[in-house]
């Protein structure tokens, strides 16, 4: 199992943005977090990924629990891909990609850099490598952002809204990476209001609502035939 | 006209006076840039050490005293710093009082440096230190490879004025007898009763310096920006 968690609650002051989170996650799923603005998705994920530090409950990680004190035991391996890229803008391309696994001594440079081609040629950007992320597109940023936390060879990759920033026409491109990714043995969770990806995508599909898992099952279920009228009224909304 | 290039002569030829102004200029810029130097040293040190207590809430007593160290520098006279490192600490040791200045203008300027930088590492997208952890990266590595760079870049003009500042301030050295450029050309008008040139010379001495300072710093951070 990759992830366990244990009625996790968070709150900001005295608002509870996430209440009583139970949840198994195996190796290898696929899954899209749905559900409206401020139901907890992005917080969630920011537990999962330990920015955010839980109010209550627990969260394992491979039977590590997550705190302050294991950060070093988990350090890479889950990735996390955010809404607004989040590439170094003082570091080229190339040393945007290759500077954690260098400095985490994962890789040697000379690899590190090889690695680091075969993935840009891969996304059509191999003539970029020496550029500042402020002379690329969005979509072109966030596909950057994606490869370099690929080059942690993680257990899993969060990914925070990877299209919201994006102008309309790039969303596709970031998403077709995503699925790309998704052919190799990496846990995926993906937050996302793009529900034709989602359900091309997923594996696994859970909607939350005011901070709670309203519902978790396969995207059938969930599109096709959700049990609850929430979630038939999120879906209507959004349609 | 007469009058006017009699003071001339009195003021830079005479007894070789000029040499005053050369050795005065000397001592000005040893200690501009010795204690440049020191200030953001003192300056990095004090402003990470805070950064690195608000992000991980350790160090905590170190990060206090640095705290206290910037609130006693900025709230009192940068003169009266000098009189007690000069009259009080080092009172009764032999120490030149050319260190002496040099140590009170580096700390002084740290003070206002580490400010400087406090605002420029707020400055960045708390997404980066963000993106750092998720990466696998610590503290250290996180601030040398992309919070220090970037923030650098923000604040380049606001150091390029401490460290202006910080030349002119020298010219109060001469309270503690060193002899650099203000004192220098003090010395020279008690000798010719004339004020005009020696206090013209050294201004427009200053405004060459700070001229070029400026200059300096405009290549420096172009250069800095090309990179991003």
């Amino acid at each position: 199992m990759l992830f366990k968690i244990k009625s996790l609650s968070k709150k900001f002051g005295k608002t509870y943005v996430l209440k009583n989170i139970n949840l198994e996650i195996e190796n290898d799923e696929k899954i899209v977090i749905i559900g409206p603005s401020g139901s907890g998705k992005s917080t969630f994920l920011r537990c999962l990924s330990t920015l955010e530090e839980t109010t209550s409950g627990e969260i394992f990680f491979q039977d590590i629990k997550l705190n302050s004190k294991n950060t070093k035991k988990i350090q890479g391996k889950i990735g996390m891909v955010f809404q607004n890229f989040q590439l170094f803008d003082n570091l080229t391309v190339l040393e945007n990609i290759t500077l954690a696994p260098v400095l985490n001594k994962i890789m040697s440079k000379e690899e590190a850099y090889k690695q680091a081609r075969i993935y840009l040629k891969q996304i059509h950007l191999d003539k970029k490598e020496n550029e500042y992320p402020n002379d690329l597109s969005g979509g072109q940023k966030q596909r950057v952002a994606i490869i370099r936390t690929l080059m942690m060879n993680p257990e899993v990759i969060l990914f925070d809204e990877p299209t919201s920033a994006l102008d309309p026409e790039m969303i596709n491109e970031v998403l077709a990476l995503i699925m790309e990714v998704s052919k190799k043995n990496i846990t995926m969770i993906v937050v996302t209001h793009e529900l034709n990806f989602a359900y091309d995508f997923a594996t696994r599909v859970l909607f939350m609502d005011k901070g709670r898992i309203v519902e978790d099952g396969d995207k059938e279920q969930i599109f096709h035939h959700p049990k609850t009228d929430r979630l038939q009224q999120f879906l209507d909304n959004i349609k | 006209m007469e009058q006017f290039l009699d003071a001339f002569y009195k003021t830079f030829i005479y007894e070789d006076r000029y040499l005053y102004f050369l050795e005065g200029l000397k001592y000005t810029l040893i200690i501009a840039l010795f204690s440049c130097i020191l200030g953001l040293i003192f300056g990095i040190l004090t402003s990470v050490i805070r950064d690195y207590h608000k992000q991980t809430n350790k160090l905590a007593i170190l990060s206090k005293i640095c705290d206290i160290y910037v609130y006693i520098i900025r709230g009192t006279p940068t003169l009266l710093q000098l009189m007690i490192l000069y009259y009080v600490v080092f009172k009764t040791s032999t120490i030149s009082p050319i260190i002496v200045g040099i140590l009170t203008f580096g700390i002084n300027s740290g003070a206002y440096t580490s400010e400087i930088f406090r605002a420029g590492f707020d400055g960045i997208d708390k997404g980066q230190r963000e993106a750092c952890k998720t990466l696998g990266l610590n503290y250290l590595k996180t601030m040398k490879h992309v919070i220090f760079p970037q923030a650098l870049t923000k604040i380049f003009p606001a150091l390029g004025n401490e460290i202006i500042t910080l030349v002119k301030e020298t010219s109060i050295a001469g309270y503690v007898g060193i002899v650099e450029l203000i004192k220098a050309s003090d010395i020279i008008s008690s000798r010719t009763y004339d004020y005009f040139f020696p206090l013209i010379v050294s201004a427009l001495v200053y405004l060459l310096l700070t001229y070029l300072l400026s200059k300096i710093m405009k290549l420096m951070e172009r250069k800095l920006n090309h990179a991003i």
